[in-house]
C-alpha cells in the first residue's frame, strides 16, 4: 500500500518500525542500526527512499524490527515528522512527558 | 475452598485448559523470536492472545468477564503494571483492562501469573465472540429483576473456544443486563440481552440485534421479546449460525452483523433464524434448570448484614458534611438490601487520564474491596470502577479511605464523567488524540459544584470512526479526524447509550482542536440559559431542537 511520496521543500524521509521484542519505536541510522532516537535518524531523498526502505525490509527479520515505512520530516537537527501521528510515535504519549523519549543528541 | 463473592469459580478444565493456551503462545513467540514465523504468520495468533502492537510498545488486553474481579485478581493486575508496565493500567469501556507498555517477551511470563488468579486475554481481539459484558449493579441494584450474571457465565462457556465461531465474518460482542434501566447500551450491540422474570419464575430474554458502533453507527432491533431460558443458547447459537453463514466477508467495513440485519431486514433475519433452530437438535442446547443451578452453585452469595441504625448513621454523616454529600448523591445507587449501597469510584480526576489507574490504586482498591465490600470489584462500561456492596455506615470510611488515593471526585454521571479511548497518544488507528481533549474538559468542569449544577451530561471521545469512545452515544461525543495531518473534532449531540438509545446528531464541520474546548462550553452555558425546571441537557436538547446548540458552538466572537 505504498503511496507516492511528496515532499515539501526542506523534508526529507526517514525510515522507522517497531522492535520486535518490545515493540518500542525505531528509526533508521545511516550505520545500518535502528535507534530509538529520531536524531539518530538518516535523512533520504525521495528518490533514493525506495530502494533503502526495500533493503531494510527484507532486513527487518535479522534486525530485529517490524513493519518498516517511511516518514516525511522537516530536515532540521533533530528533524522533526511531519504528521502528528510521527511526532507522538519519535516523542512518546504527550500525556506523559516523564516517559518522553530524552533527546539526548 | 470459599468462593469468588461476584464472578464463577474456575474448575480443572478452565486451569488446564488455560495452561495449554499458554504452553501454546509461549511456542509460537519463541518461534516468531528465531523467524520461523514471519510477522503477518504471527499477528493473528498474538492477537488471539489479546497482544497488540501500538504505537510505542505491545498493548495487552486482559478480559474480565461480565467485568467482576475479586480482590486477588485486582491486586495481581497492580502487580503485573508495575513489575512489567509503567506502573498503571487503562480500564476500558468494555469492562476490560490494558497495559501499554508491554514487551514480547515478557508476555508468556504475565499470561502465567494471570492464569494463576484465574485470568486470561483470550478472546479481546479477532473475530470471535468477545468477553461478553454486563450490568455492573448485578446482583445489587435495588431497581434489578434478573441477576444477569449467571447468564452472562453461560454465555462465556458458551462461547469461549466455540469451534464454529472462532472465525466469524467480524468481531461480535454480547451484552446483558437484568435491569429495567438499561446500563449495559444493550442497544449498541451485535446481540443486546434484557432479562425479566418469566411467568414461571425463570427468565425470560429479550434480544436485540445488529446495534453497533463504529463507520456505521446503527441501533439494535428487537429480534425476540421472551426467549425463555431453556432456549437462551439455542437461540443464540441460532443468531450467529446465520450471521457466519451470511455476513460479508469480502469487505471488513461491512462485515458486522449489523450491516447484515440492515440489508436483508430484521423479519428475514428472523425468519432465518427459525428456520436454522427448526432443524438444530434443541436438546443439544437445552439449559435445563440444573445446569443453571449448577452454575450458580459456583458462585458465592455476600451475607448482607448490616446494623438497623446503618441508614440513620449514613444520613447523619451527610448532613454533617457536604462534601460527602455530594460524593454519595452522584456516586451511589440505591442497593437492594436497605442496609447496604453500591459505590461507584470515579476513575476520572479532574485534568487526568479517563480510565487510568497507577498499581498503587489499584493495590488499594484491592484492600478495599476485602475491607467493605466483600473483596468483590466491578469494572464498569464507562471506565470507573464499582463496589457493589458496602454497608451505609461504613461508605463514609471507604470514601475517606478513597480519598487518601485521589479516587474521591464526585462526578458520576456528570459532565466530568468523560469517557475517552485511547486515541493517537498510543492508538496505531487514531487521527487525533483523545485524551488531552478529555483532560481539558476534565480540568474546565473541574468544579464539583458546577458539575452538580450542570447535572447528568456525558461527554465520549473516540480518536477515530472505530468509536471505542462511543462518541455516537455520547450526550456530547467528541469524534477526532485528521485534516492535513492537524487534529479537528466533530461534534455530535444527543446521543445517547441507555434507556430510548439514540445516535448523536453531528453539528456541523469538524472545529480545530484548540476551538474545541470552547465550543463545548458554549454550549453548556446555552443549556444552562435555557434550561426550564429541572430539565437536564438532553431534555433541553429535545425541547429546543440543535438549533440554538449549533449556534452556540460556532458563534464566534
Ligand atoms: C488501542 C487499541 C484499539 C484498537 C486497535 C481498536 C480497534 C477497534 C476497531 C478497528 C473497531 C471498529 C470495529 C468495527 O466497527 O468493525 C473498534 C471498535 C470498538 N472498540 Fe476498539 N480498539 C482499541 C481500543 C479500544 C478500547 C480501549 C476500548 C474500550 C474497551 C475499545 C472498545 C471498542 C468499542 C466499544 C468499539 C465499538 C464496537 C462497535 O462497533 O460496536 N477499543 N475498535
Ligand atoms: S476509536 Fe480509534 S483511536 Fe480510539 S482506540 Fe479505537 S481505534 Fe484507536
Amino acid at each position: 500500500m505504498k503511496r507516492p511520496v511528496r515532499l515539501e521543500p526542506g523534508q526529507k524521509l526517514v525510515l522507522t518500525a517497531n522492535r520486535l521484542l518490545d515493540g518500542r519505536t525505531v528509526w533508521w541510522g545511516a550505520d545500518g542500526t535502528w535507534d530509538l532516537h529520531i536524531g539518530r535518524a538518516s535523512l533520504l531523498d525521495a528518490e533514493d527512499a525506495d530502494a533503502v526502505l526495500a533493503r531494510v525490509v527484507a532486513e527487518a527479520q535479522r534486525d530485529g524490527v517490524v513493519g518498516v515505512y517511511d516518514t516525511a520530516v522537516q530536515a532540521a537537527v533533530p528533524p522533526e515528522p511531519v504528521t502528528v501521528r510521527e511526532k507522538i510515535r519519535a516523542h512518546g504519549p504527550t500525556v506523559h512527558p516523564e516517559f518522553a523519549v530524552e533527546t539526548d543528541q | 475452598m470459599s468462593l469468588p463473592v461476584g464472578h464463577y469459580q474456575y474448575d480443572r478444565i478452565d486451569r488446564d485448559f488455560l495452561q495449554a493456551r499458554i504452553a501454546e503462545f509461549e511456542g509460537q513467540v519463541q518461534r516468531r523470536l528465531d523467524g520461523t514465523l514471519s510477522e503477518d504468520e504471527f499477528k493473528p495468533l498474538r492477537l488471539m492472545n489479546g497482544l497488540y502492537l501500538q504505537l510505542h510498545a505491545y498493548m495487552l488486553r486482559v478480559a474480565i468477564p461480565y467485568g467482576i474481579l475479586d480482590s486477588r485478581q485486582l491486586r495481581r493486575l497492580g502487580e503485573i503494571a508495575r513489575r512489567y508496565d509503567r506502573d498503571y493500567g487503562h480500564f476500558t469501556t468494555r469492562q476490560n483492562i490494558q497495559f501499554n507498555w508491554i514487551r514480547l517477551e515478557d508476555t508468556p511470563a504475565i499470561l502465567r501469573e494471570l492464569a494463576e488468579v484465574d485470568m486470561h486475554a483470550i478472546q479481546t481481539s479477532g473475530n470471535c465472540i468477545r468477553n461478553v459484558t454486563a450490568d455492573e449493579y448485578a446482583g445489587a441494584a435495588a431497581d434489578e429483576l434478573v441477576d444477569p450474571r449467571v447468564h452472562a457465565e453461560i454465555l462465556r462457556q458458551w462461547s469461549t473456544l466455540h469451534p464454529e465461531f472462532t472465525f466469524l465474518p467480524r468481531k461480535f460482542k454480547i451484552a446483558i443486563s437484568g435491569s429495567p434501566n438499561d446500563r449495559v447500551a444493550a442497544r449498541f450491540h451485535d446481540i443486546g440481552i434484557l432479562a425479566r422474570p418469566g411467568e414461571d419464575g425463570a427468565p425470560v430474554f429479550r434480544i436485540f440485534v445488529g446495534g453497533g458502533l463504529g463507520r456505521t453507527p446503527i441501533i439494535g432491533e428487537e429480534l425476540f421479546d421472551s426467549v425463555r431460558e431453556e432456549h437462551l443458547l439455542a437461540t443464540l447459537e441460532a443468531i450467529v449460525r446465520v450471521y457466519n453463514a451470511h455476513g460479508r466477508r469480502d469487505n471488513i467495513y461491512k462485515a458486522r452483523i449489523k450491516i447484515l440485519v440492515q440489508a436483508i431486514g430484521v423479519e428475514a433475519y428472523r425468519e432465518a433464524v427459525e428456520a436454522e433452530l427448526a432443524q438444530m437438535n434443541l436438546e443439544r442446547y437445552r439449559l435445563t434448570p440444573e445446569a443453571v443451578a449448577a452454575i450458580r452453585s459456583r458462585f458465592a452469595v455476600p451475607l448482607l448484614e448490616a446494623p438497623a441504625d446503618a441508614d440513620a448513621v449514613l444520613a447523619e454523616q451527610r448532613r454533617a458534611d457536604p462534601i460527602f454529600d455530594r460524593w454519595v448523591r452522584s456516586n451511589t445507587h440505591v442497593h437492594r438490601d436497605p442496609g447496604h449501597i453500591i459505590a461507584t469510584i470515579s476513575l476520572k480526576p479532574a485534568g487526568g487520564i479517563p480510565g487510568d489507574a497507577t498499581s498503587a490504586q489499584i493495590g488499594r482498591l484491592a484492600d478495599l474491596a476485602d475491607a467493605y465490600s466483600f473483596g468483590e470489584i466491578r469494572i464498569t462500561h464507562l471506565q470507573n470502577v464499582v463496589l457493589g456492596h458496602v454497608r451505609k455506615d461504613r461508605l463514609r470510611d471507604l470514601w475517606l479511605g478513597l480519598a487518601e488515593v485521589g479516587l474521591a471526585e464526585a462526578n458520576i454521571g456528570l459532565i466530568g464523567d468523560i469517557v475517552a479511548c485511547p486515541g493517537l497518544d498510543y492508538c496505531a488507528l487514531a487521527n487525533a488524540r483523545s485524551i488531552p481533549i478529555a483532560q481539558k474538559l476534565g480540568a474546565r468542569f473541574a468544579d464539583t459544584a458546577l458539575q452538580a449544577e450542570i447535572g447528568a451530561l456525558r461527554i465520549n471521545i473516540s480518536g477515530c470512526i472505530n468509536a471505542c469512545g462511543h462518541h455516537h452515544a455520547g450526550h456530547i461525543g467528541l469524534l477526532g479526524v485528521d485534516k492535513r495531518g492537524e487534529e479537528f473534532f466533530q461534534l455530535t449531540v444527543g446521543g445517547r447509550a441507555e434507556n430510548g438509545a439514540a445516535i448523536g446528531t453531528i453539528l456541523g464541520a469538524a472545529l480545530p482542536e484548540d476551538e474545541t474546548v470552547d465550543a463545548i462550553a458554549r454550549l453548556v452555558d446555552c443549556y444552562l440559559g435555557r434550561r426550564e425546571g429541572g430539565e437536564t441537557f438532553l431534555d433541553t436538547l429535545t425541547r429546543l431542537g440543535h438549533e440554538p446548540f449549533r449556534e452556540a458552538a460556532y458563534e464566534t466572537v
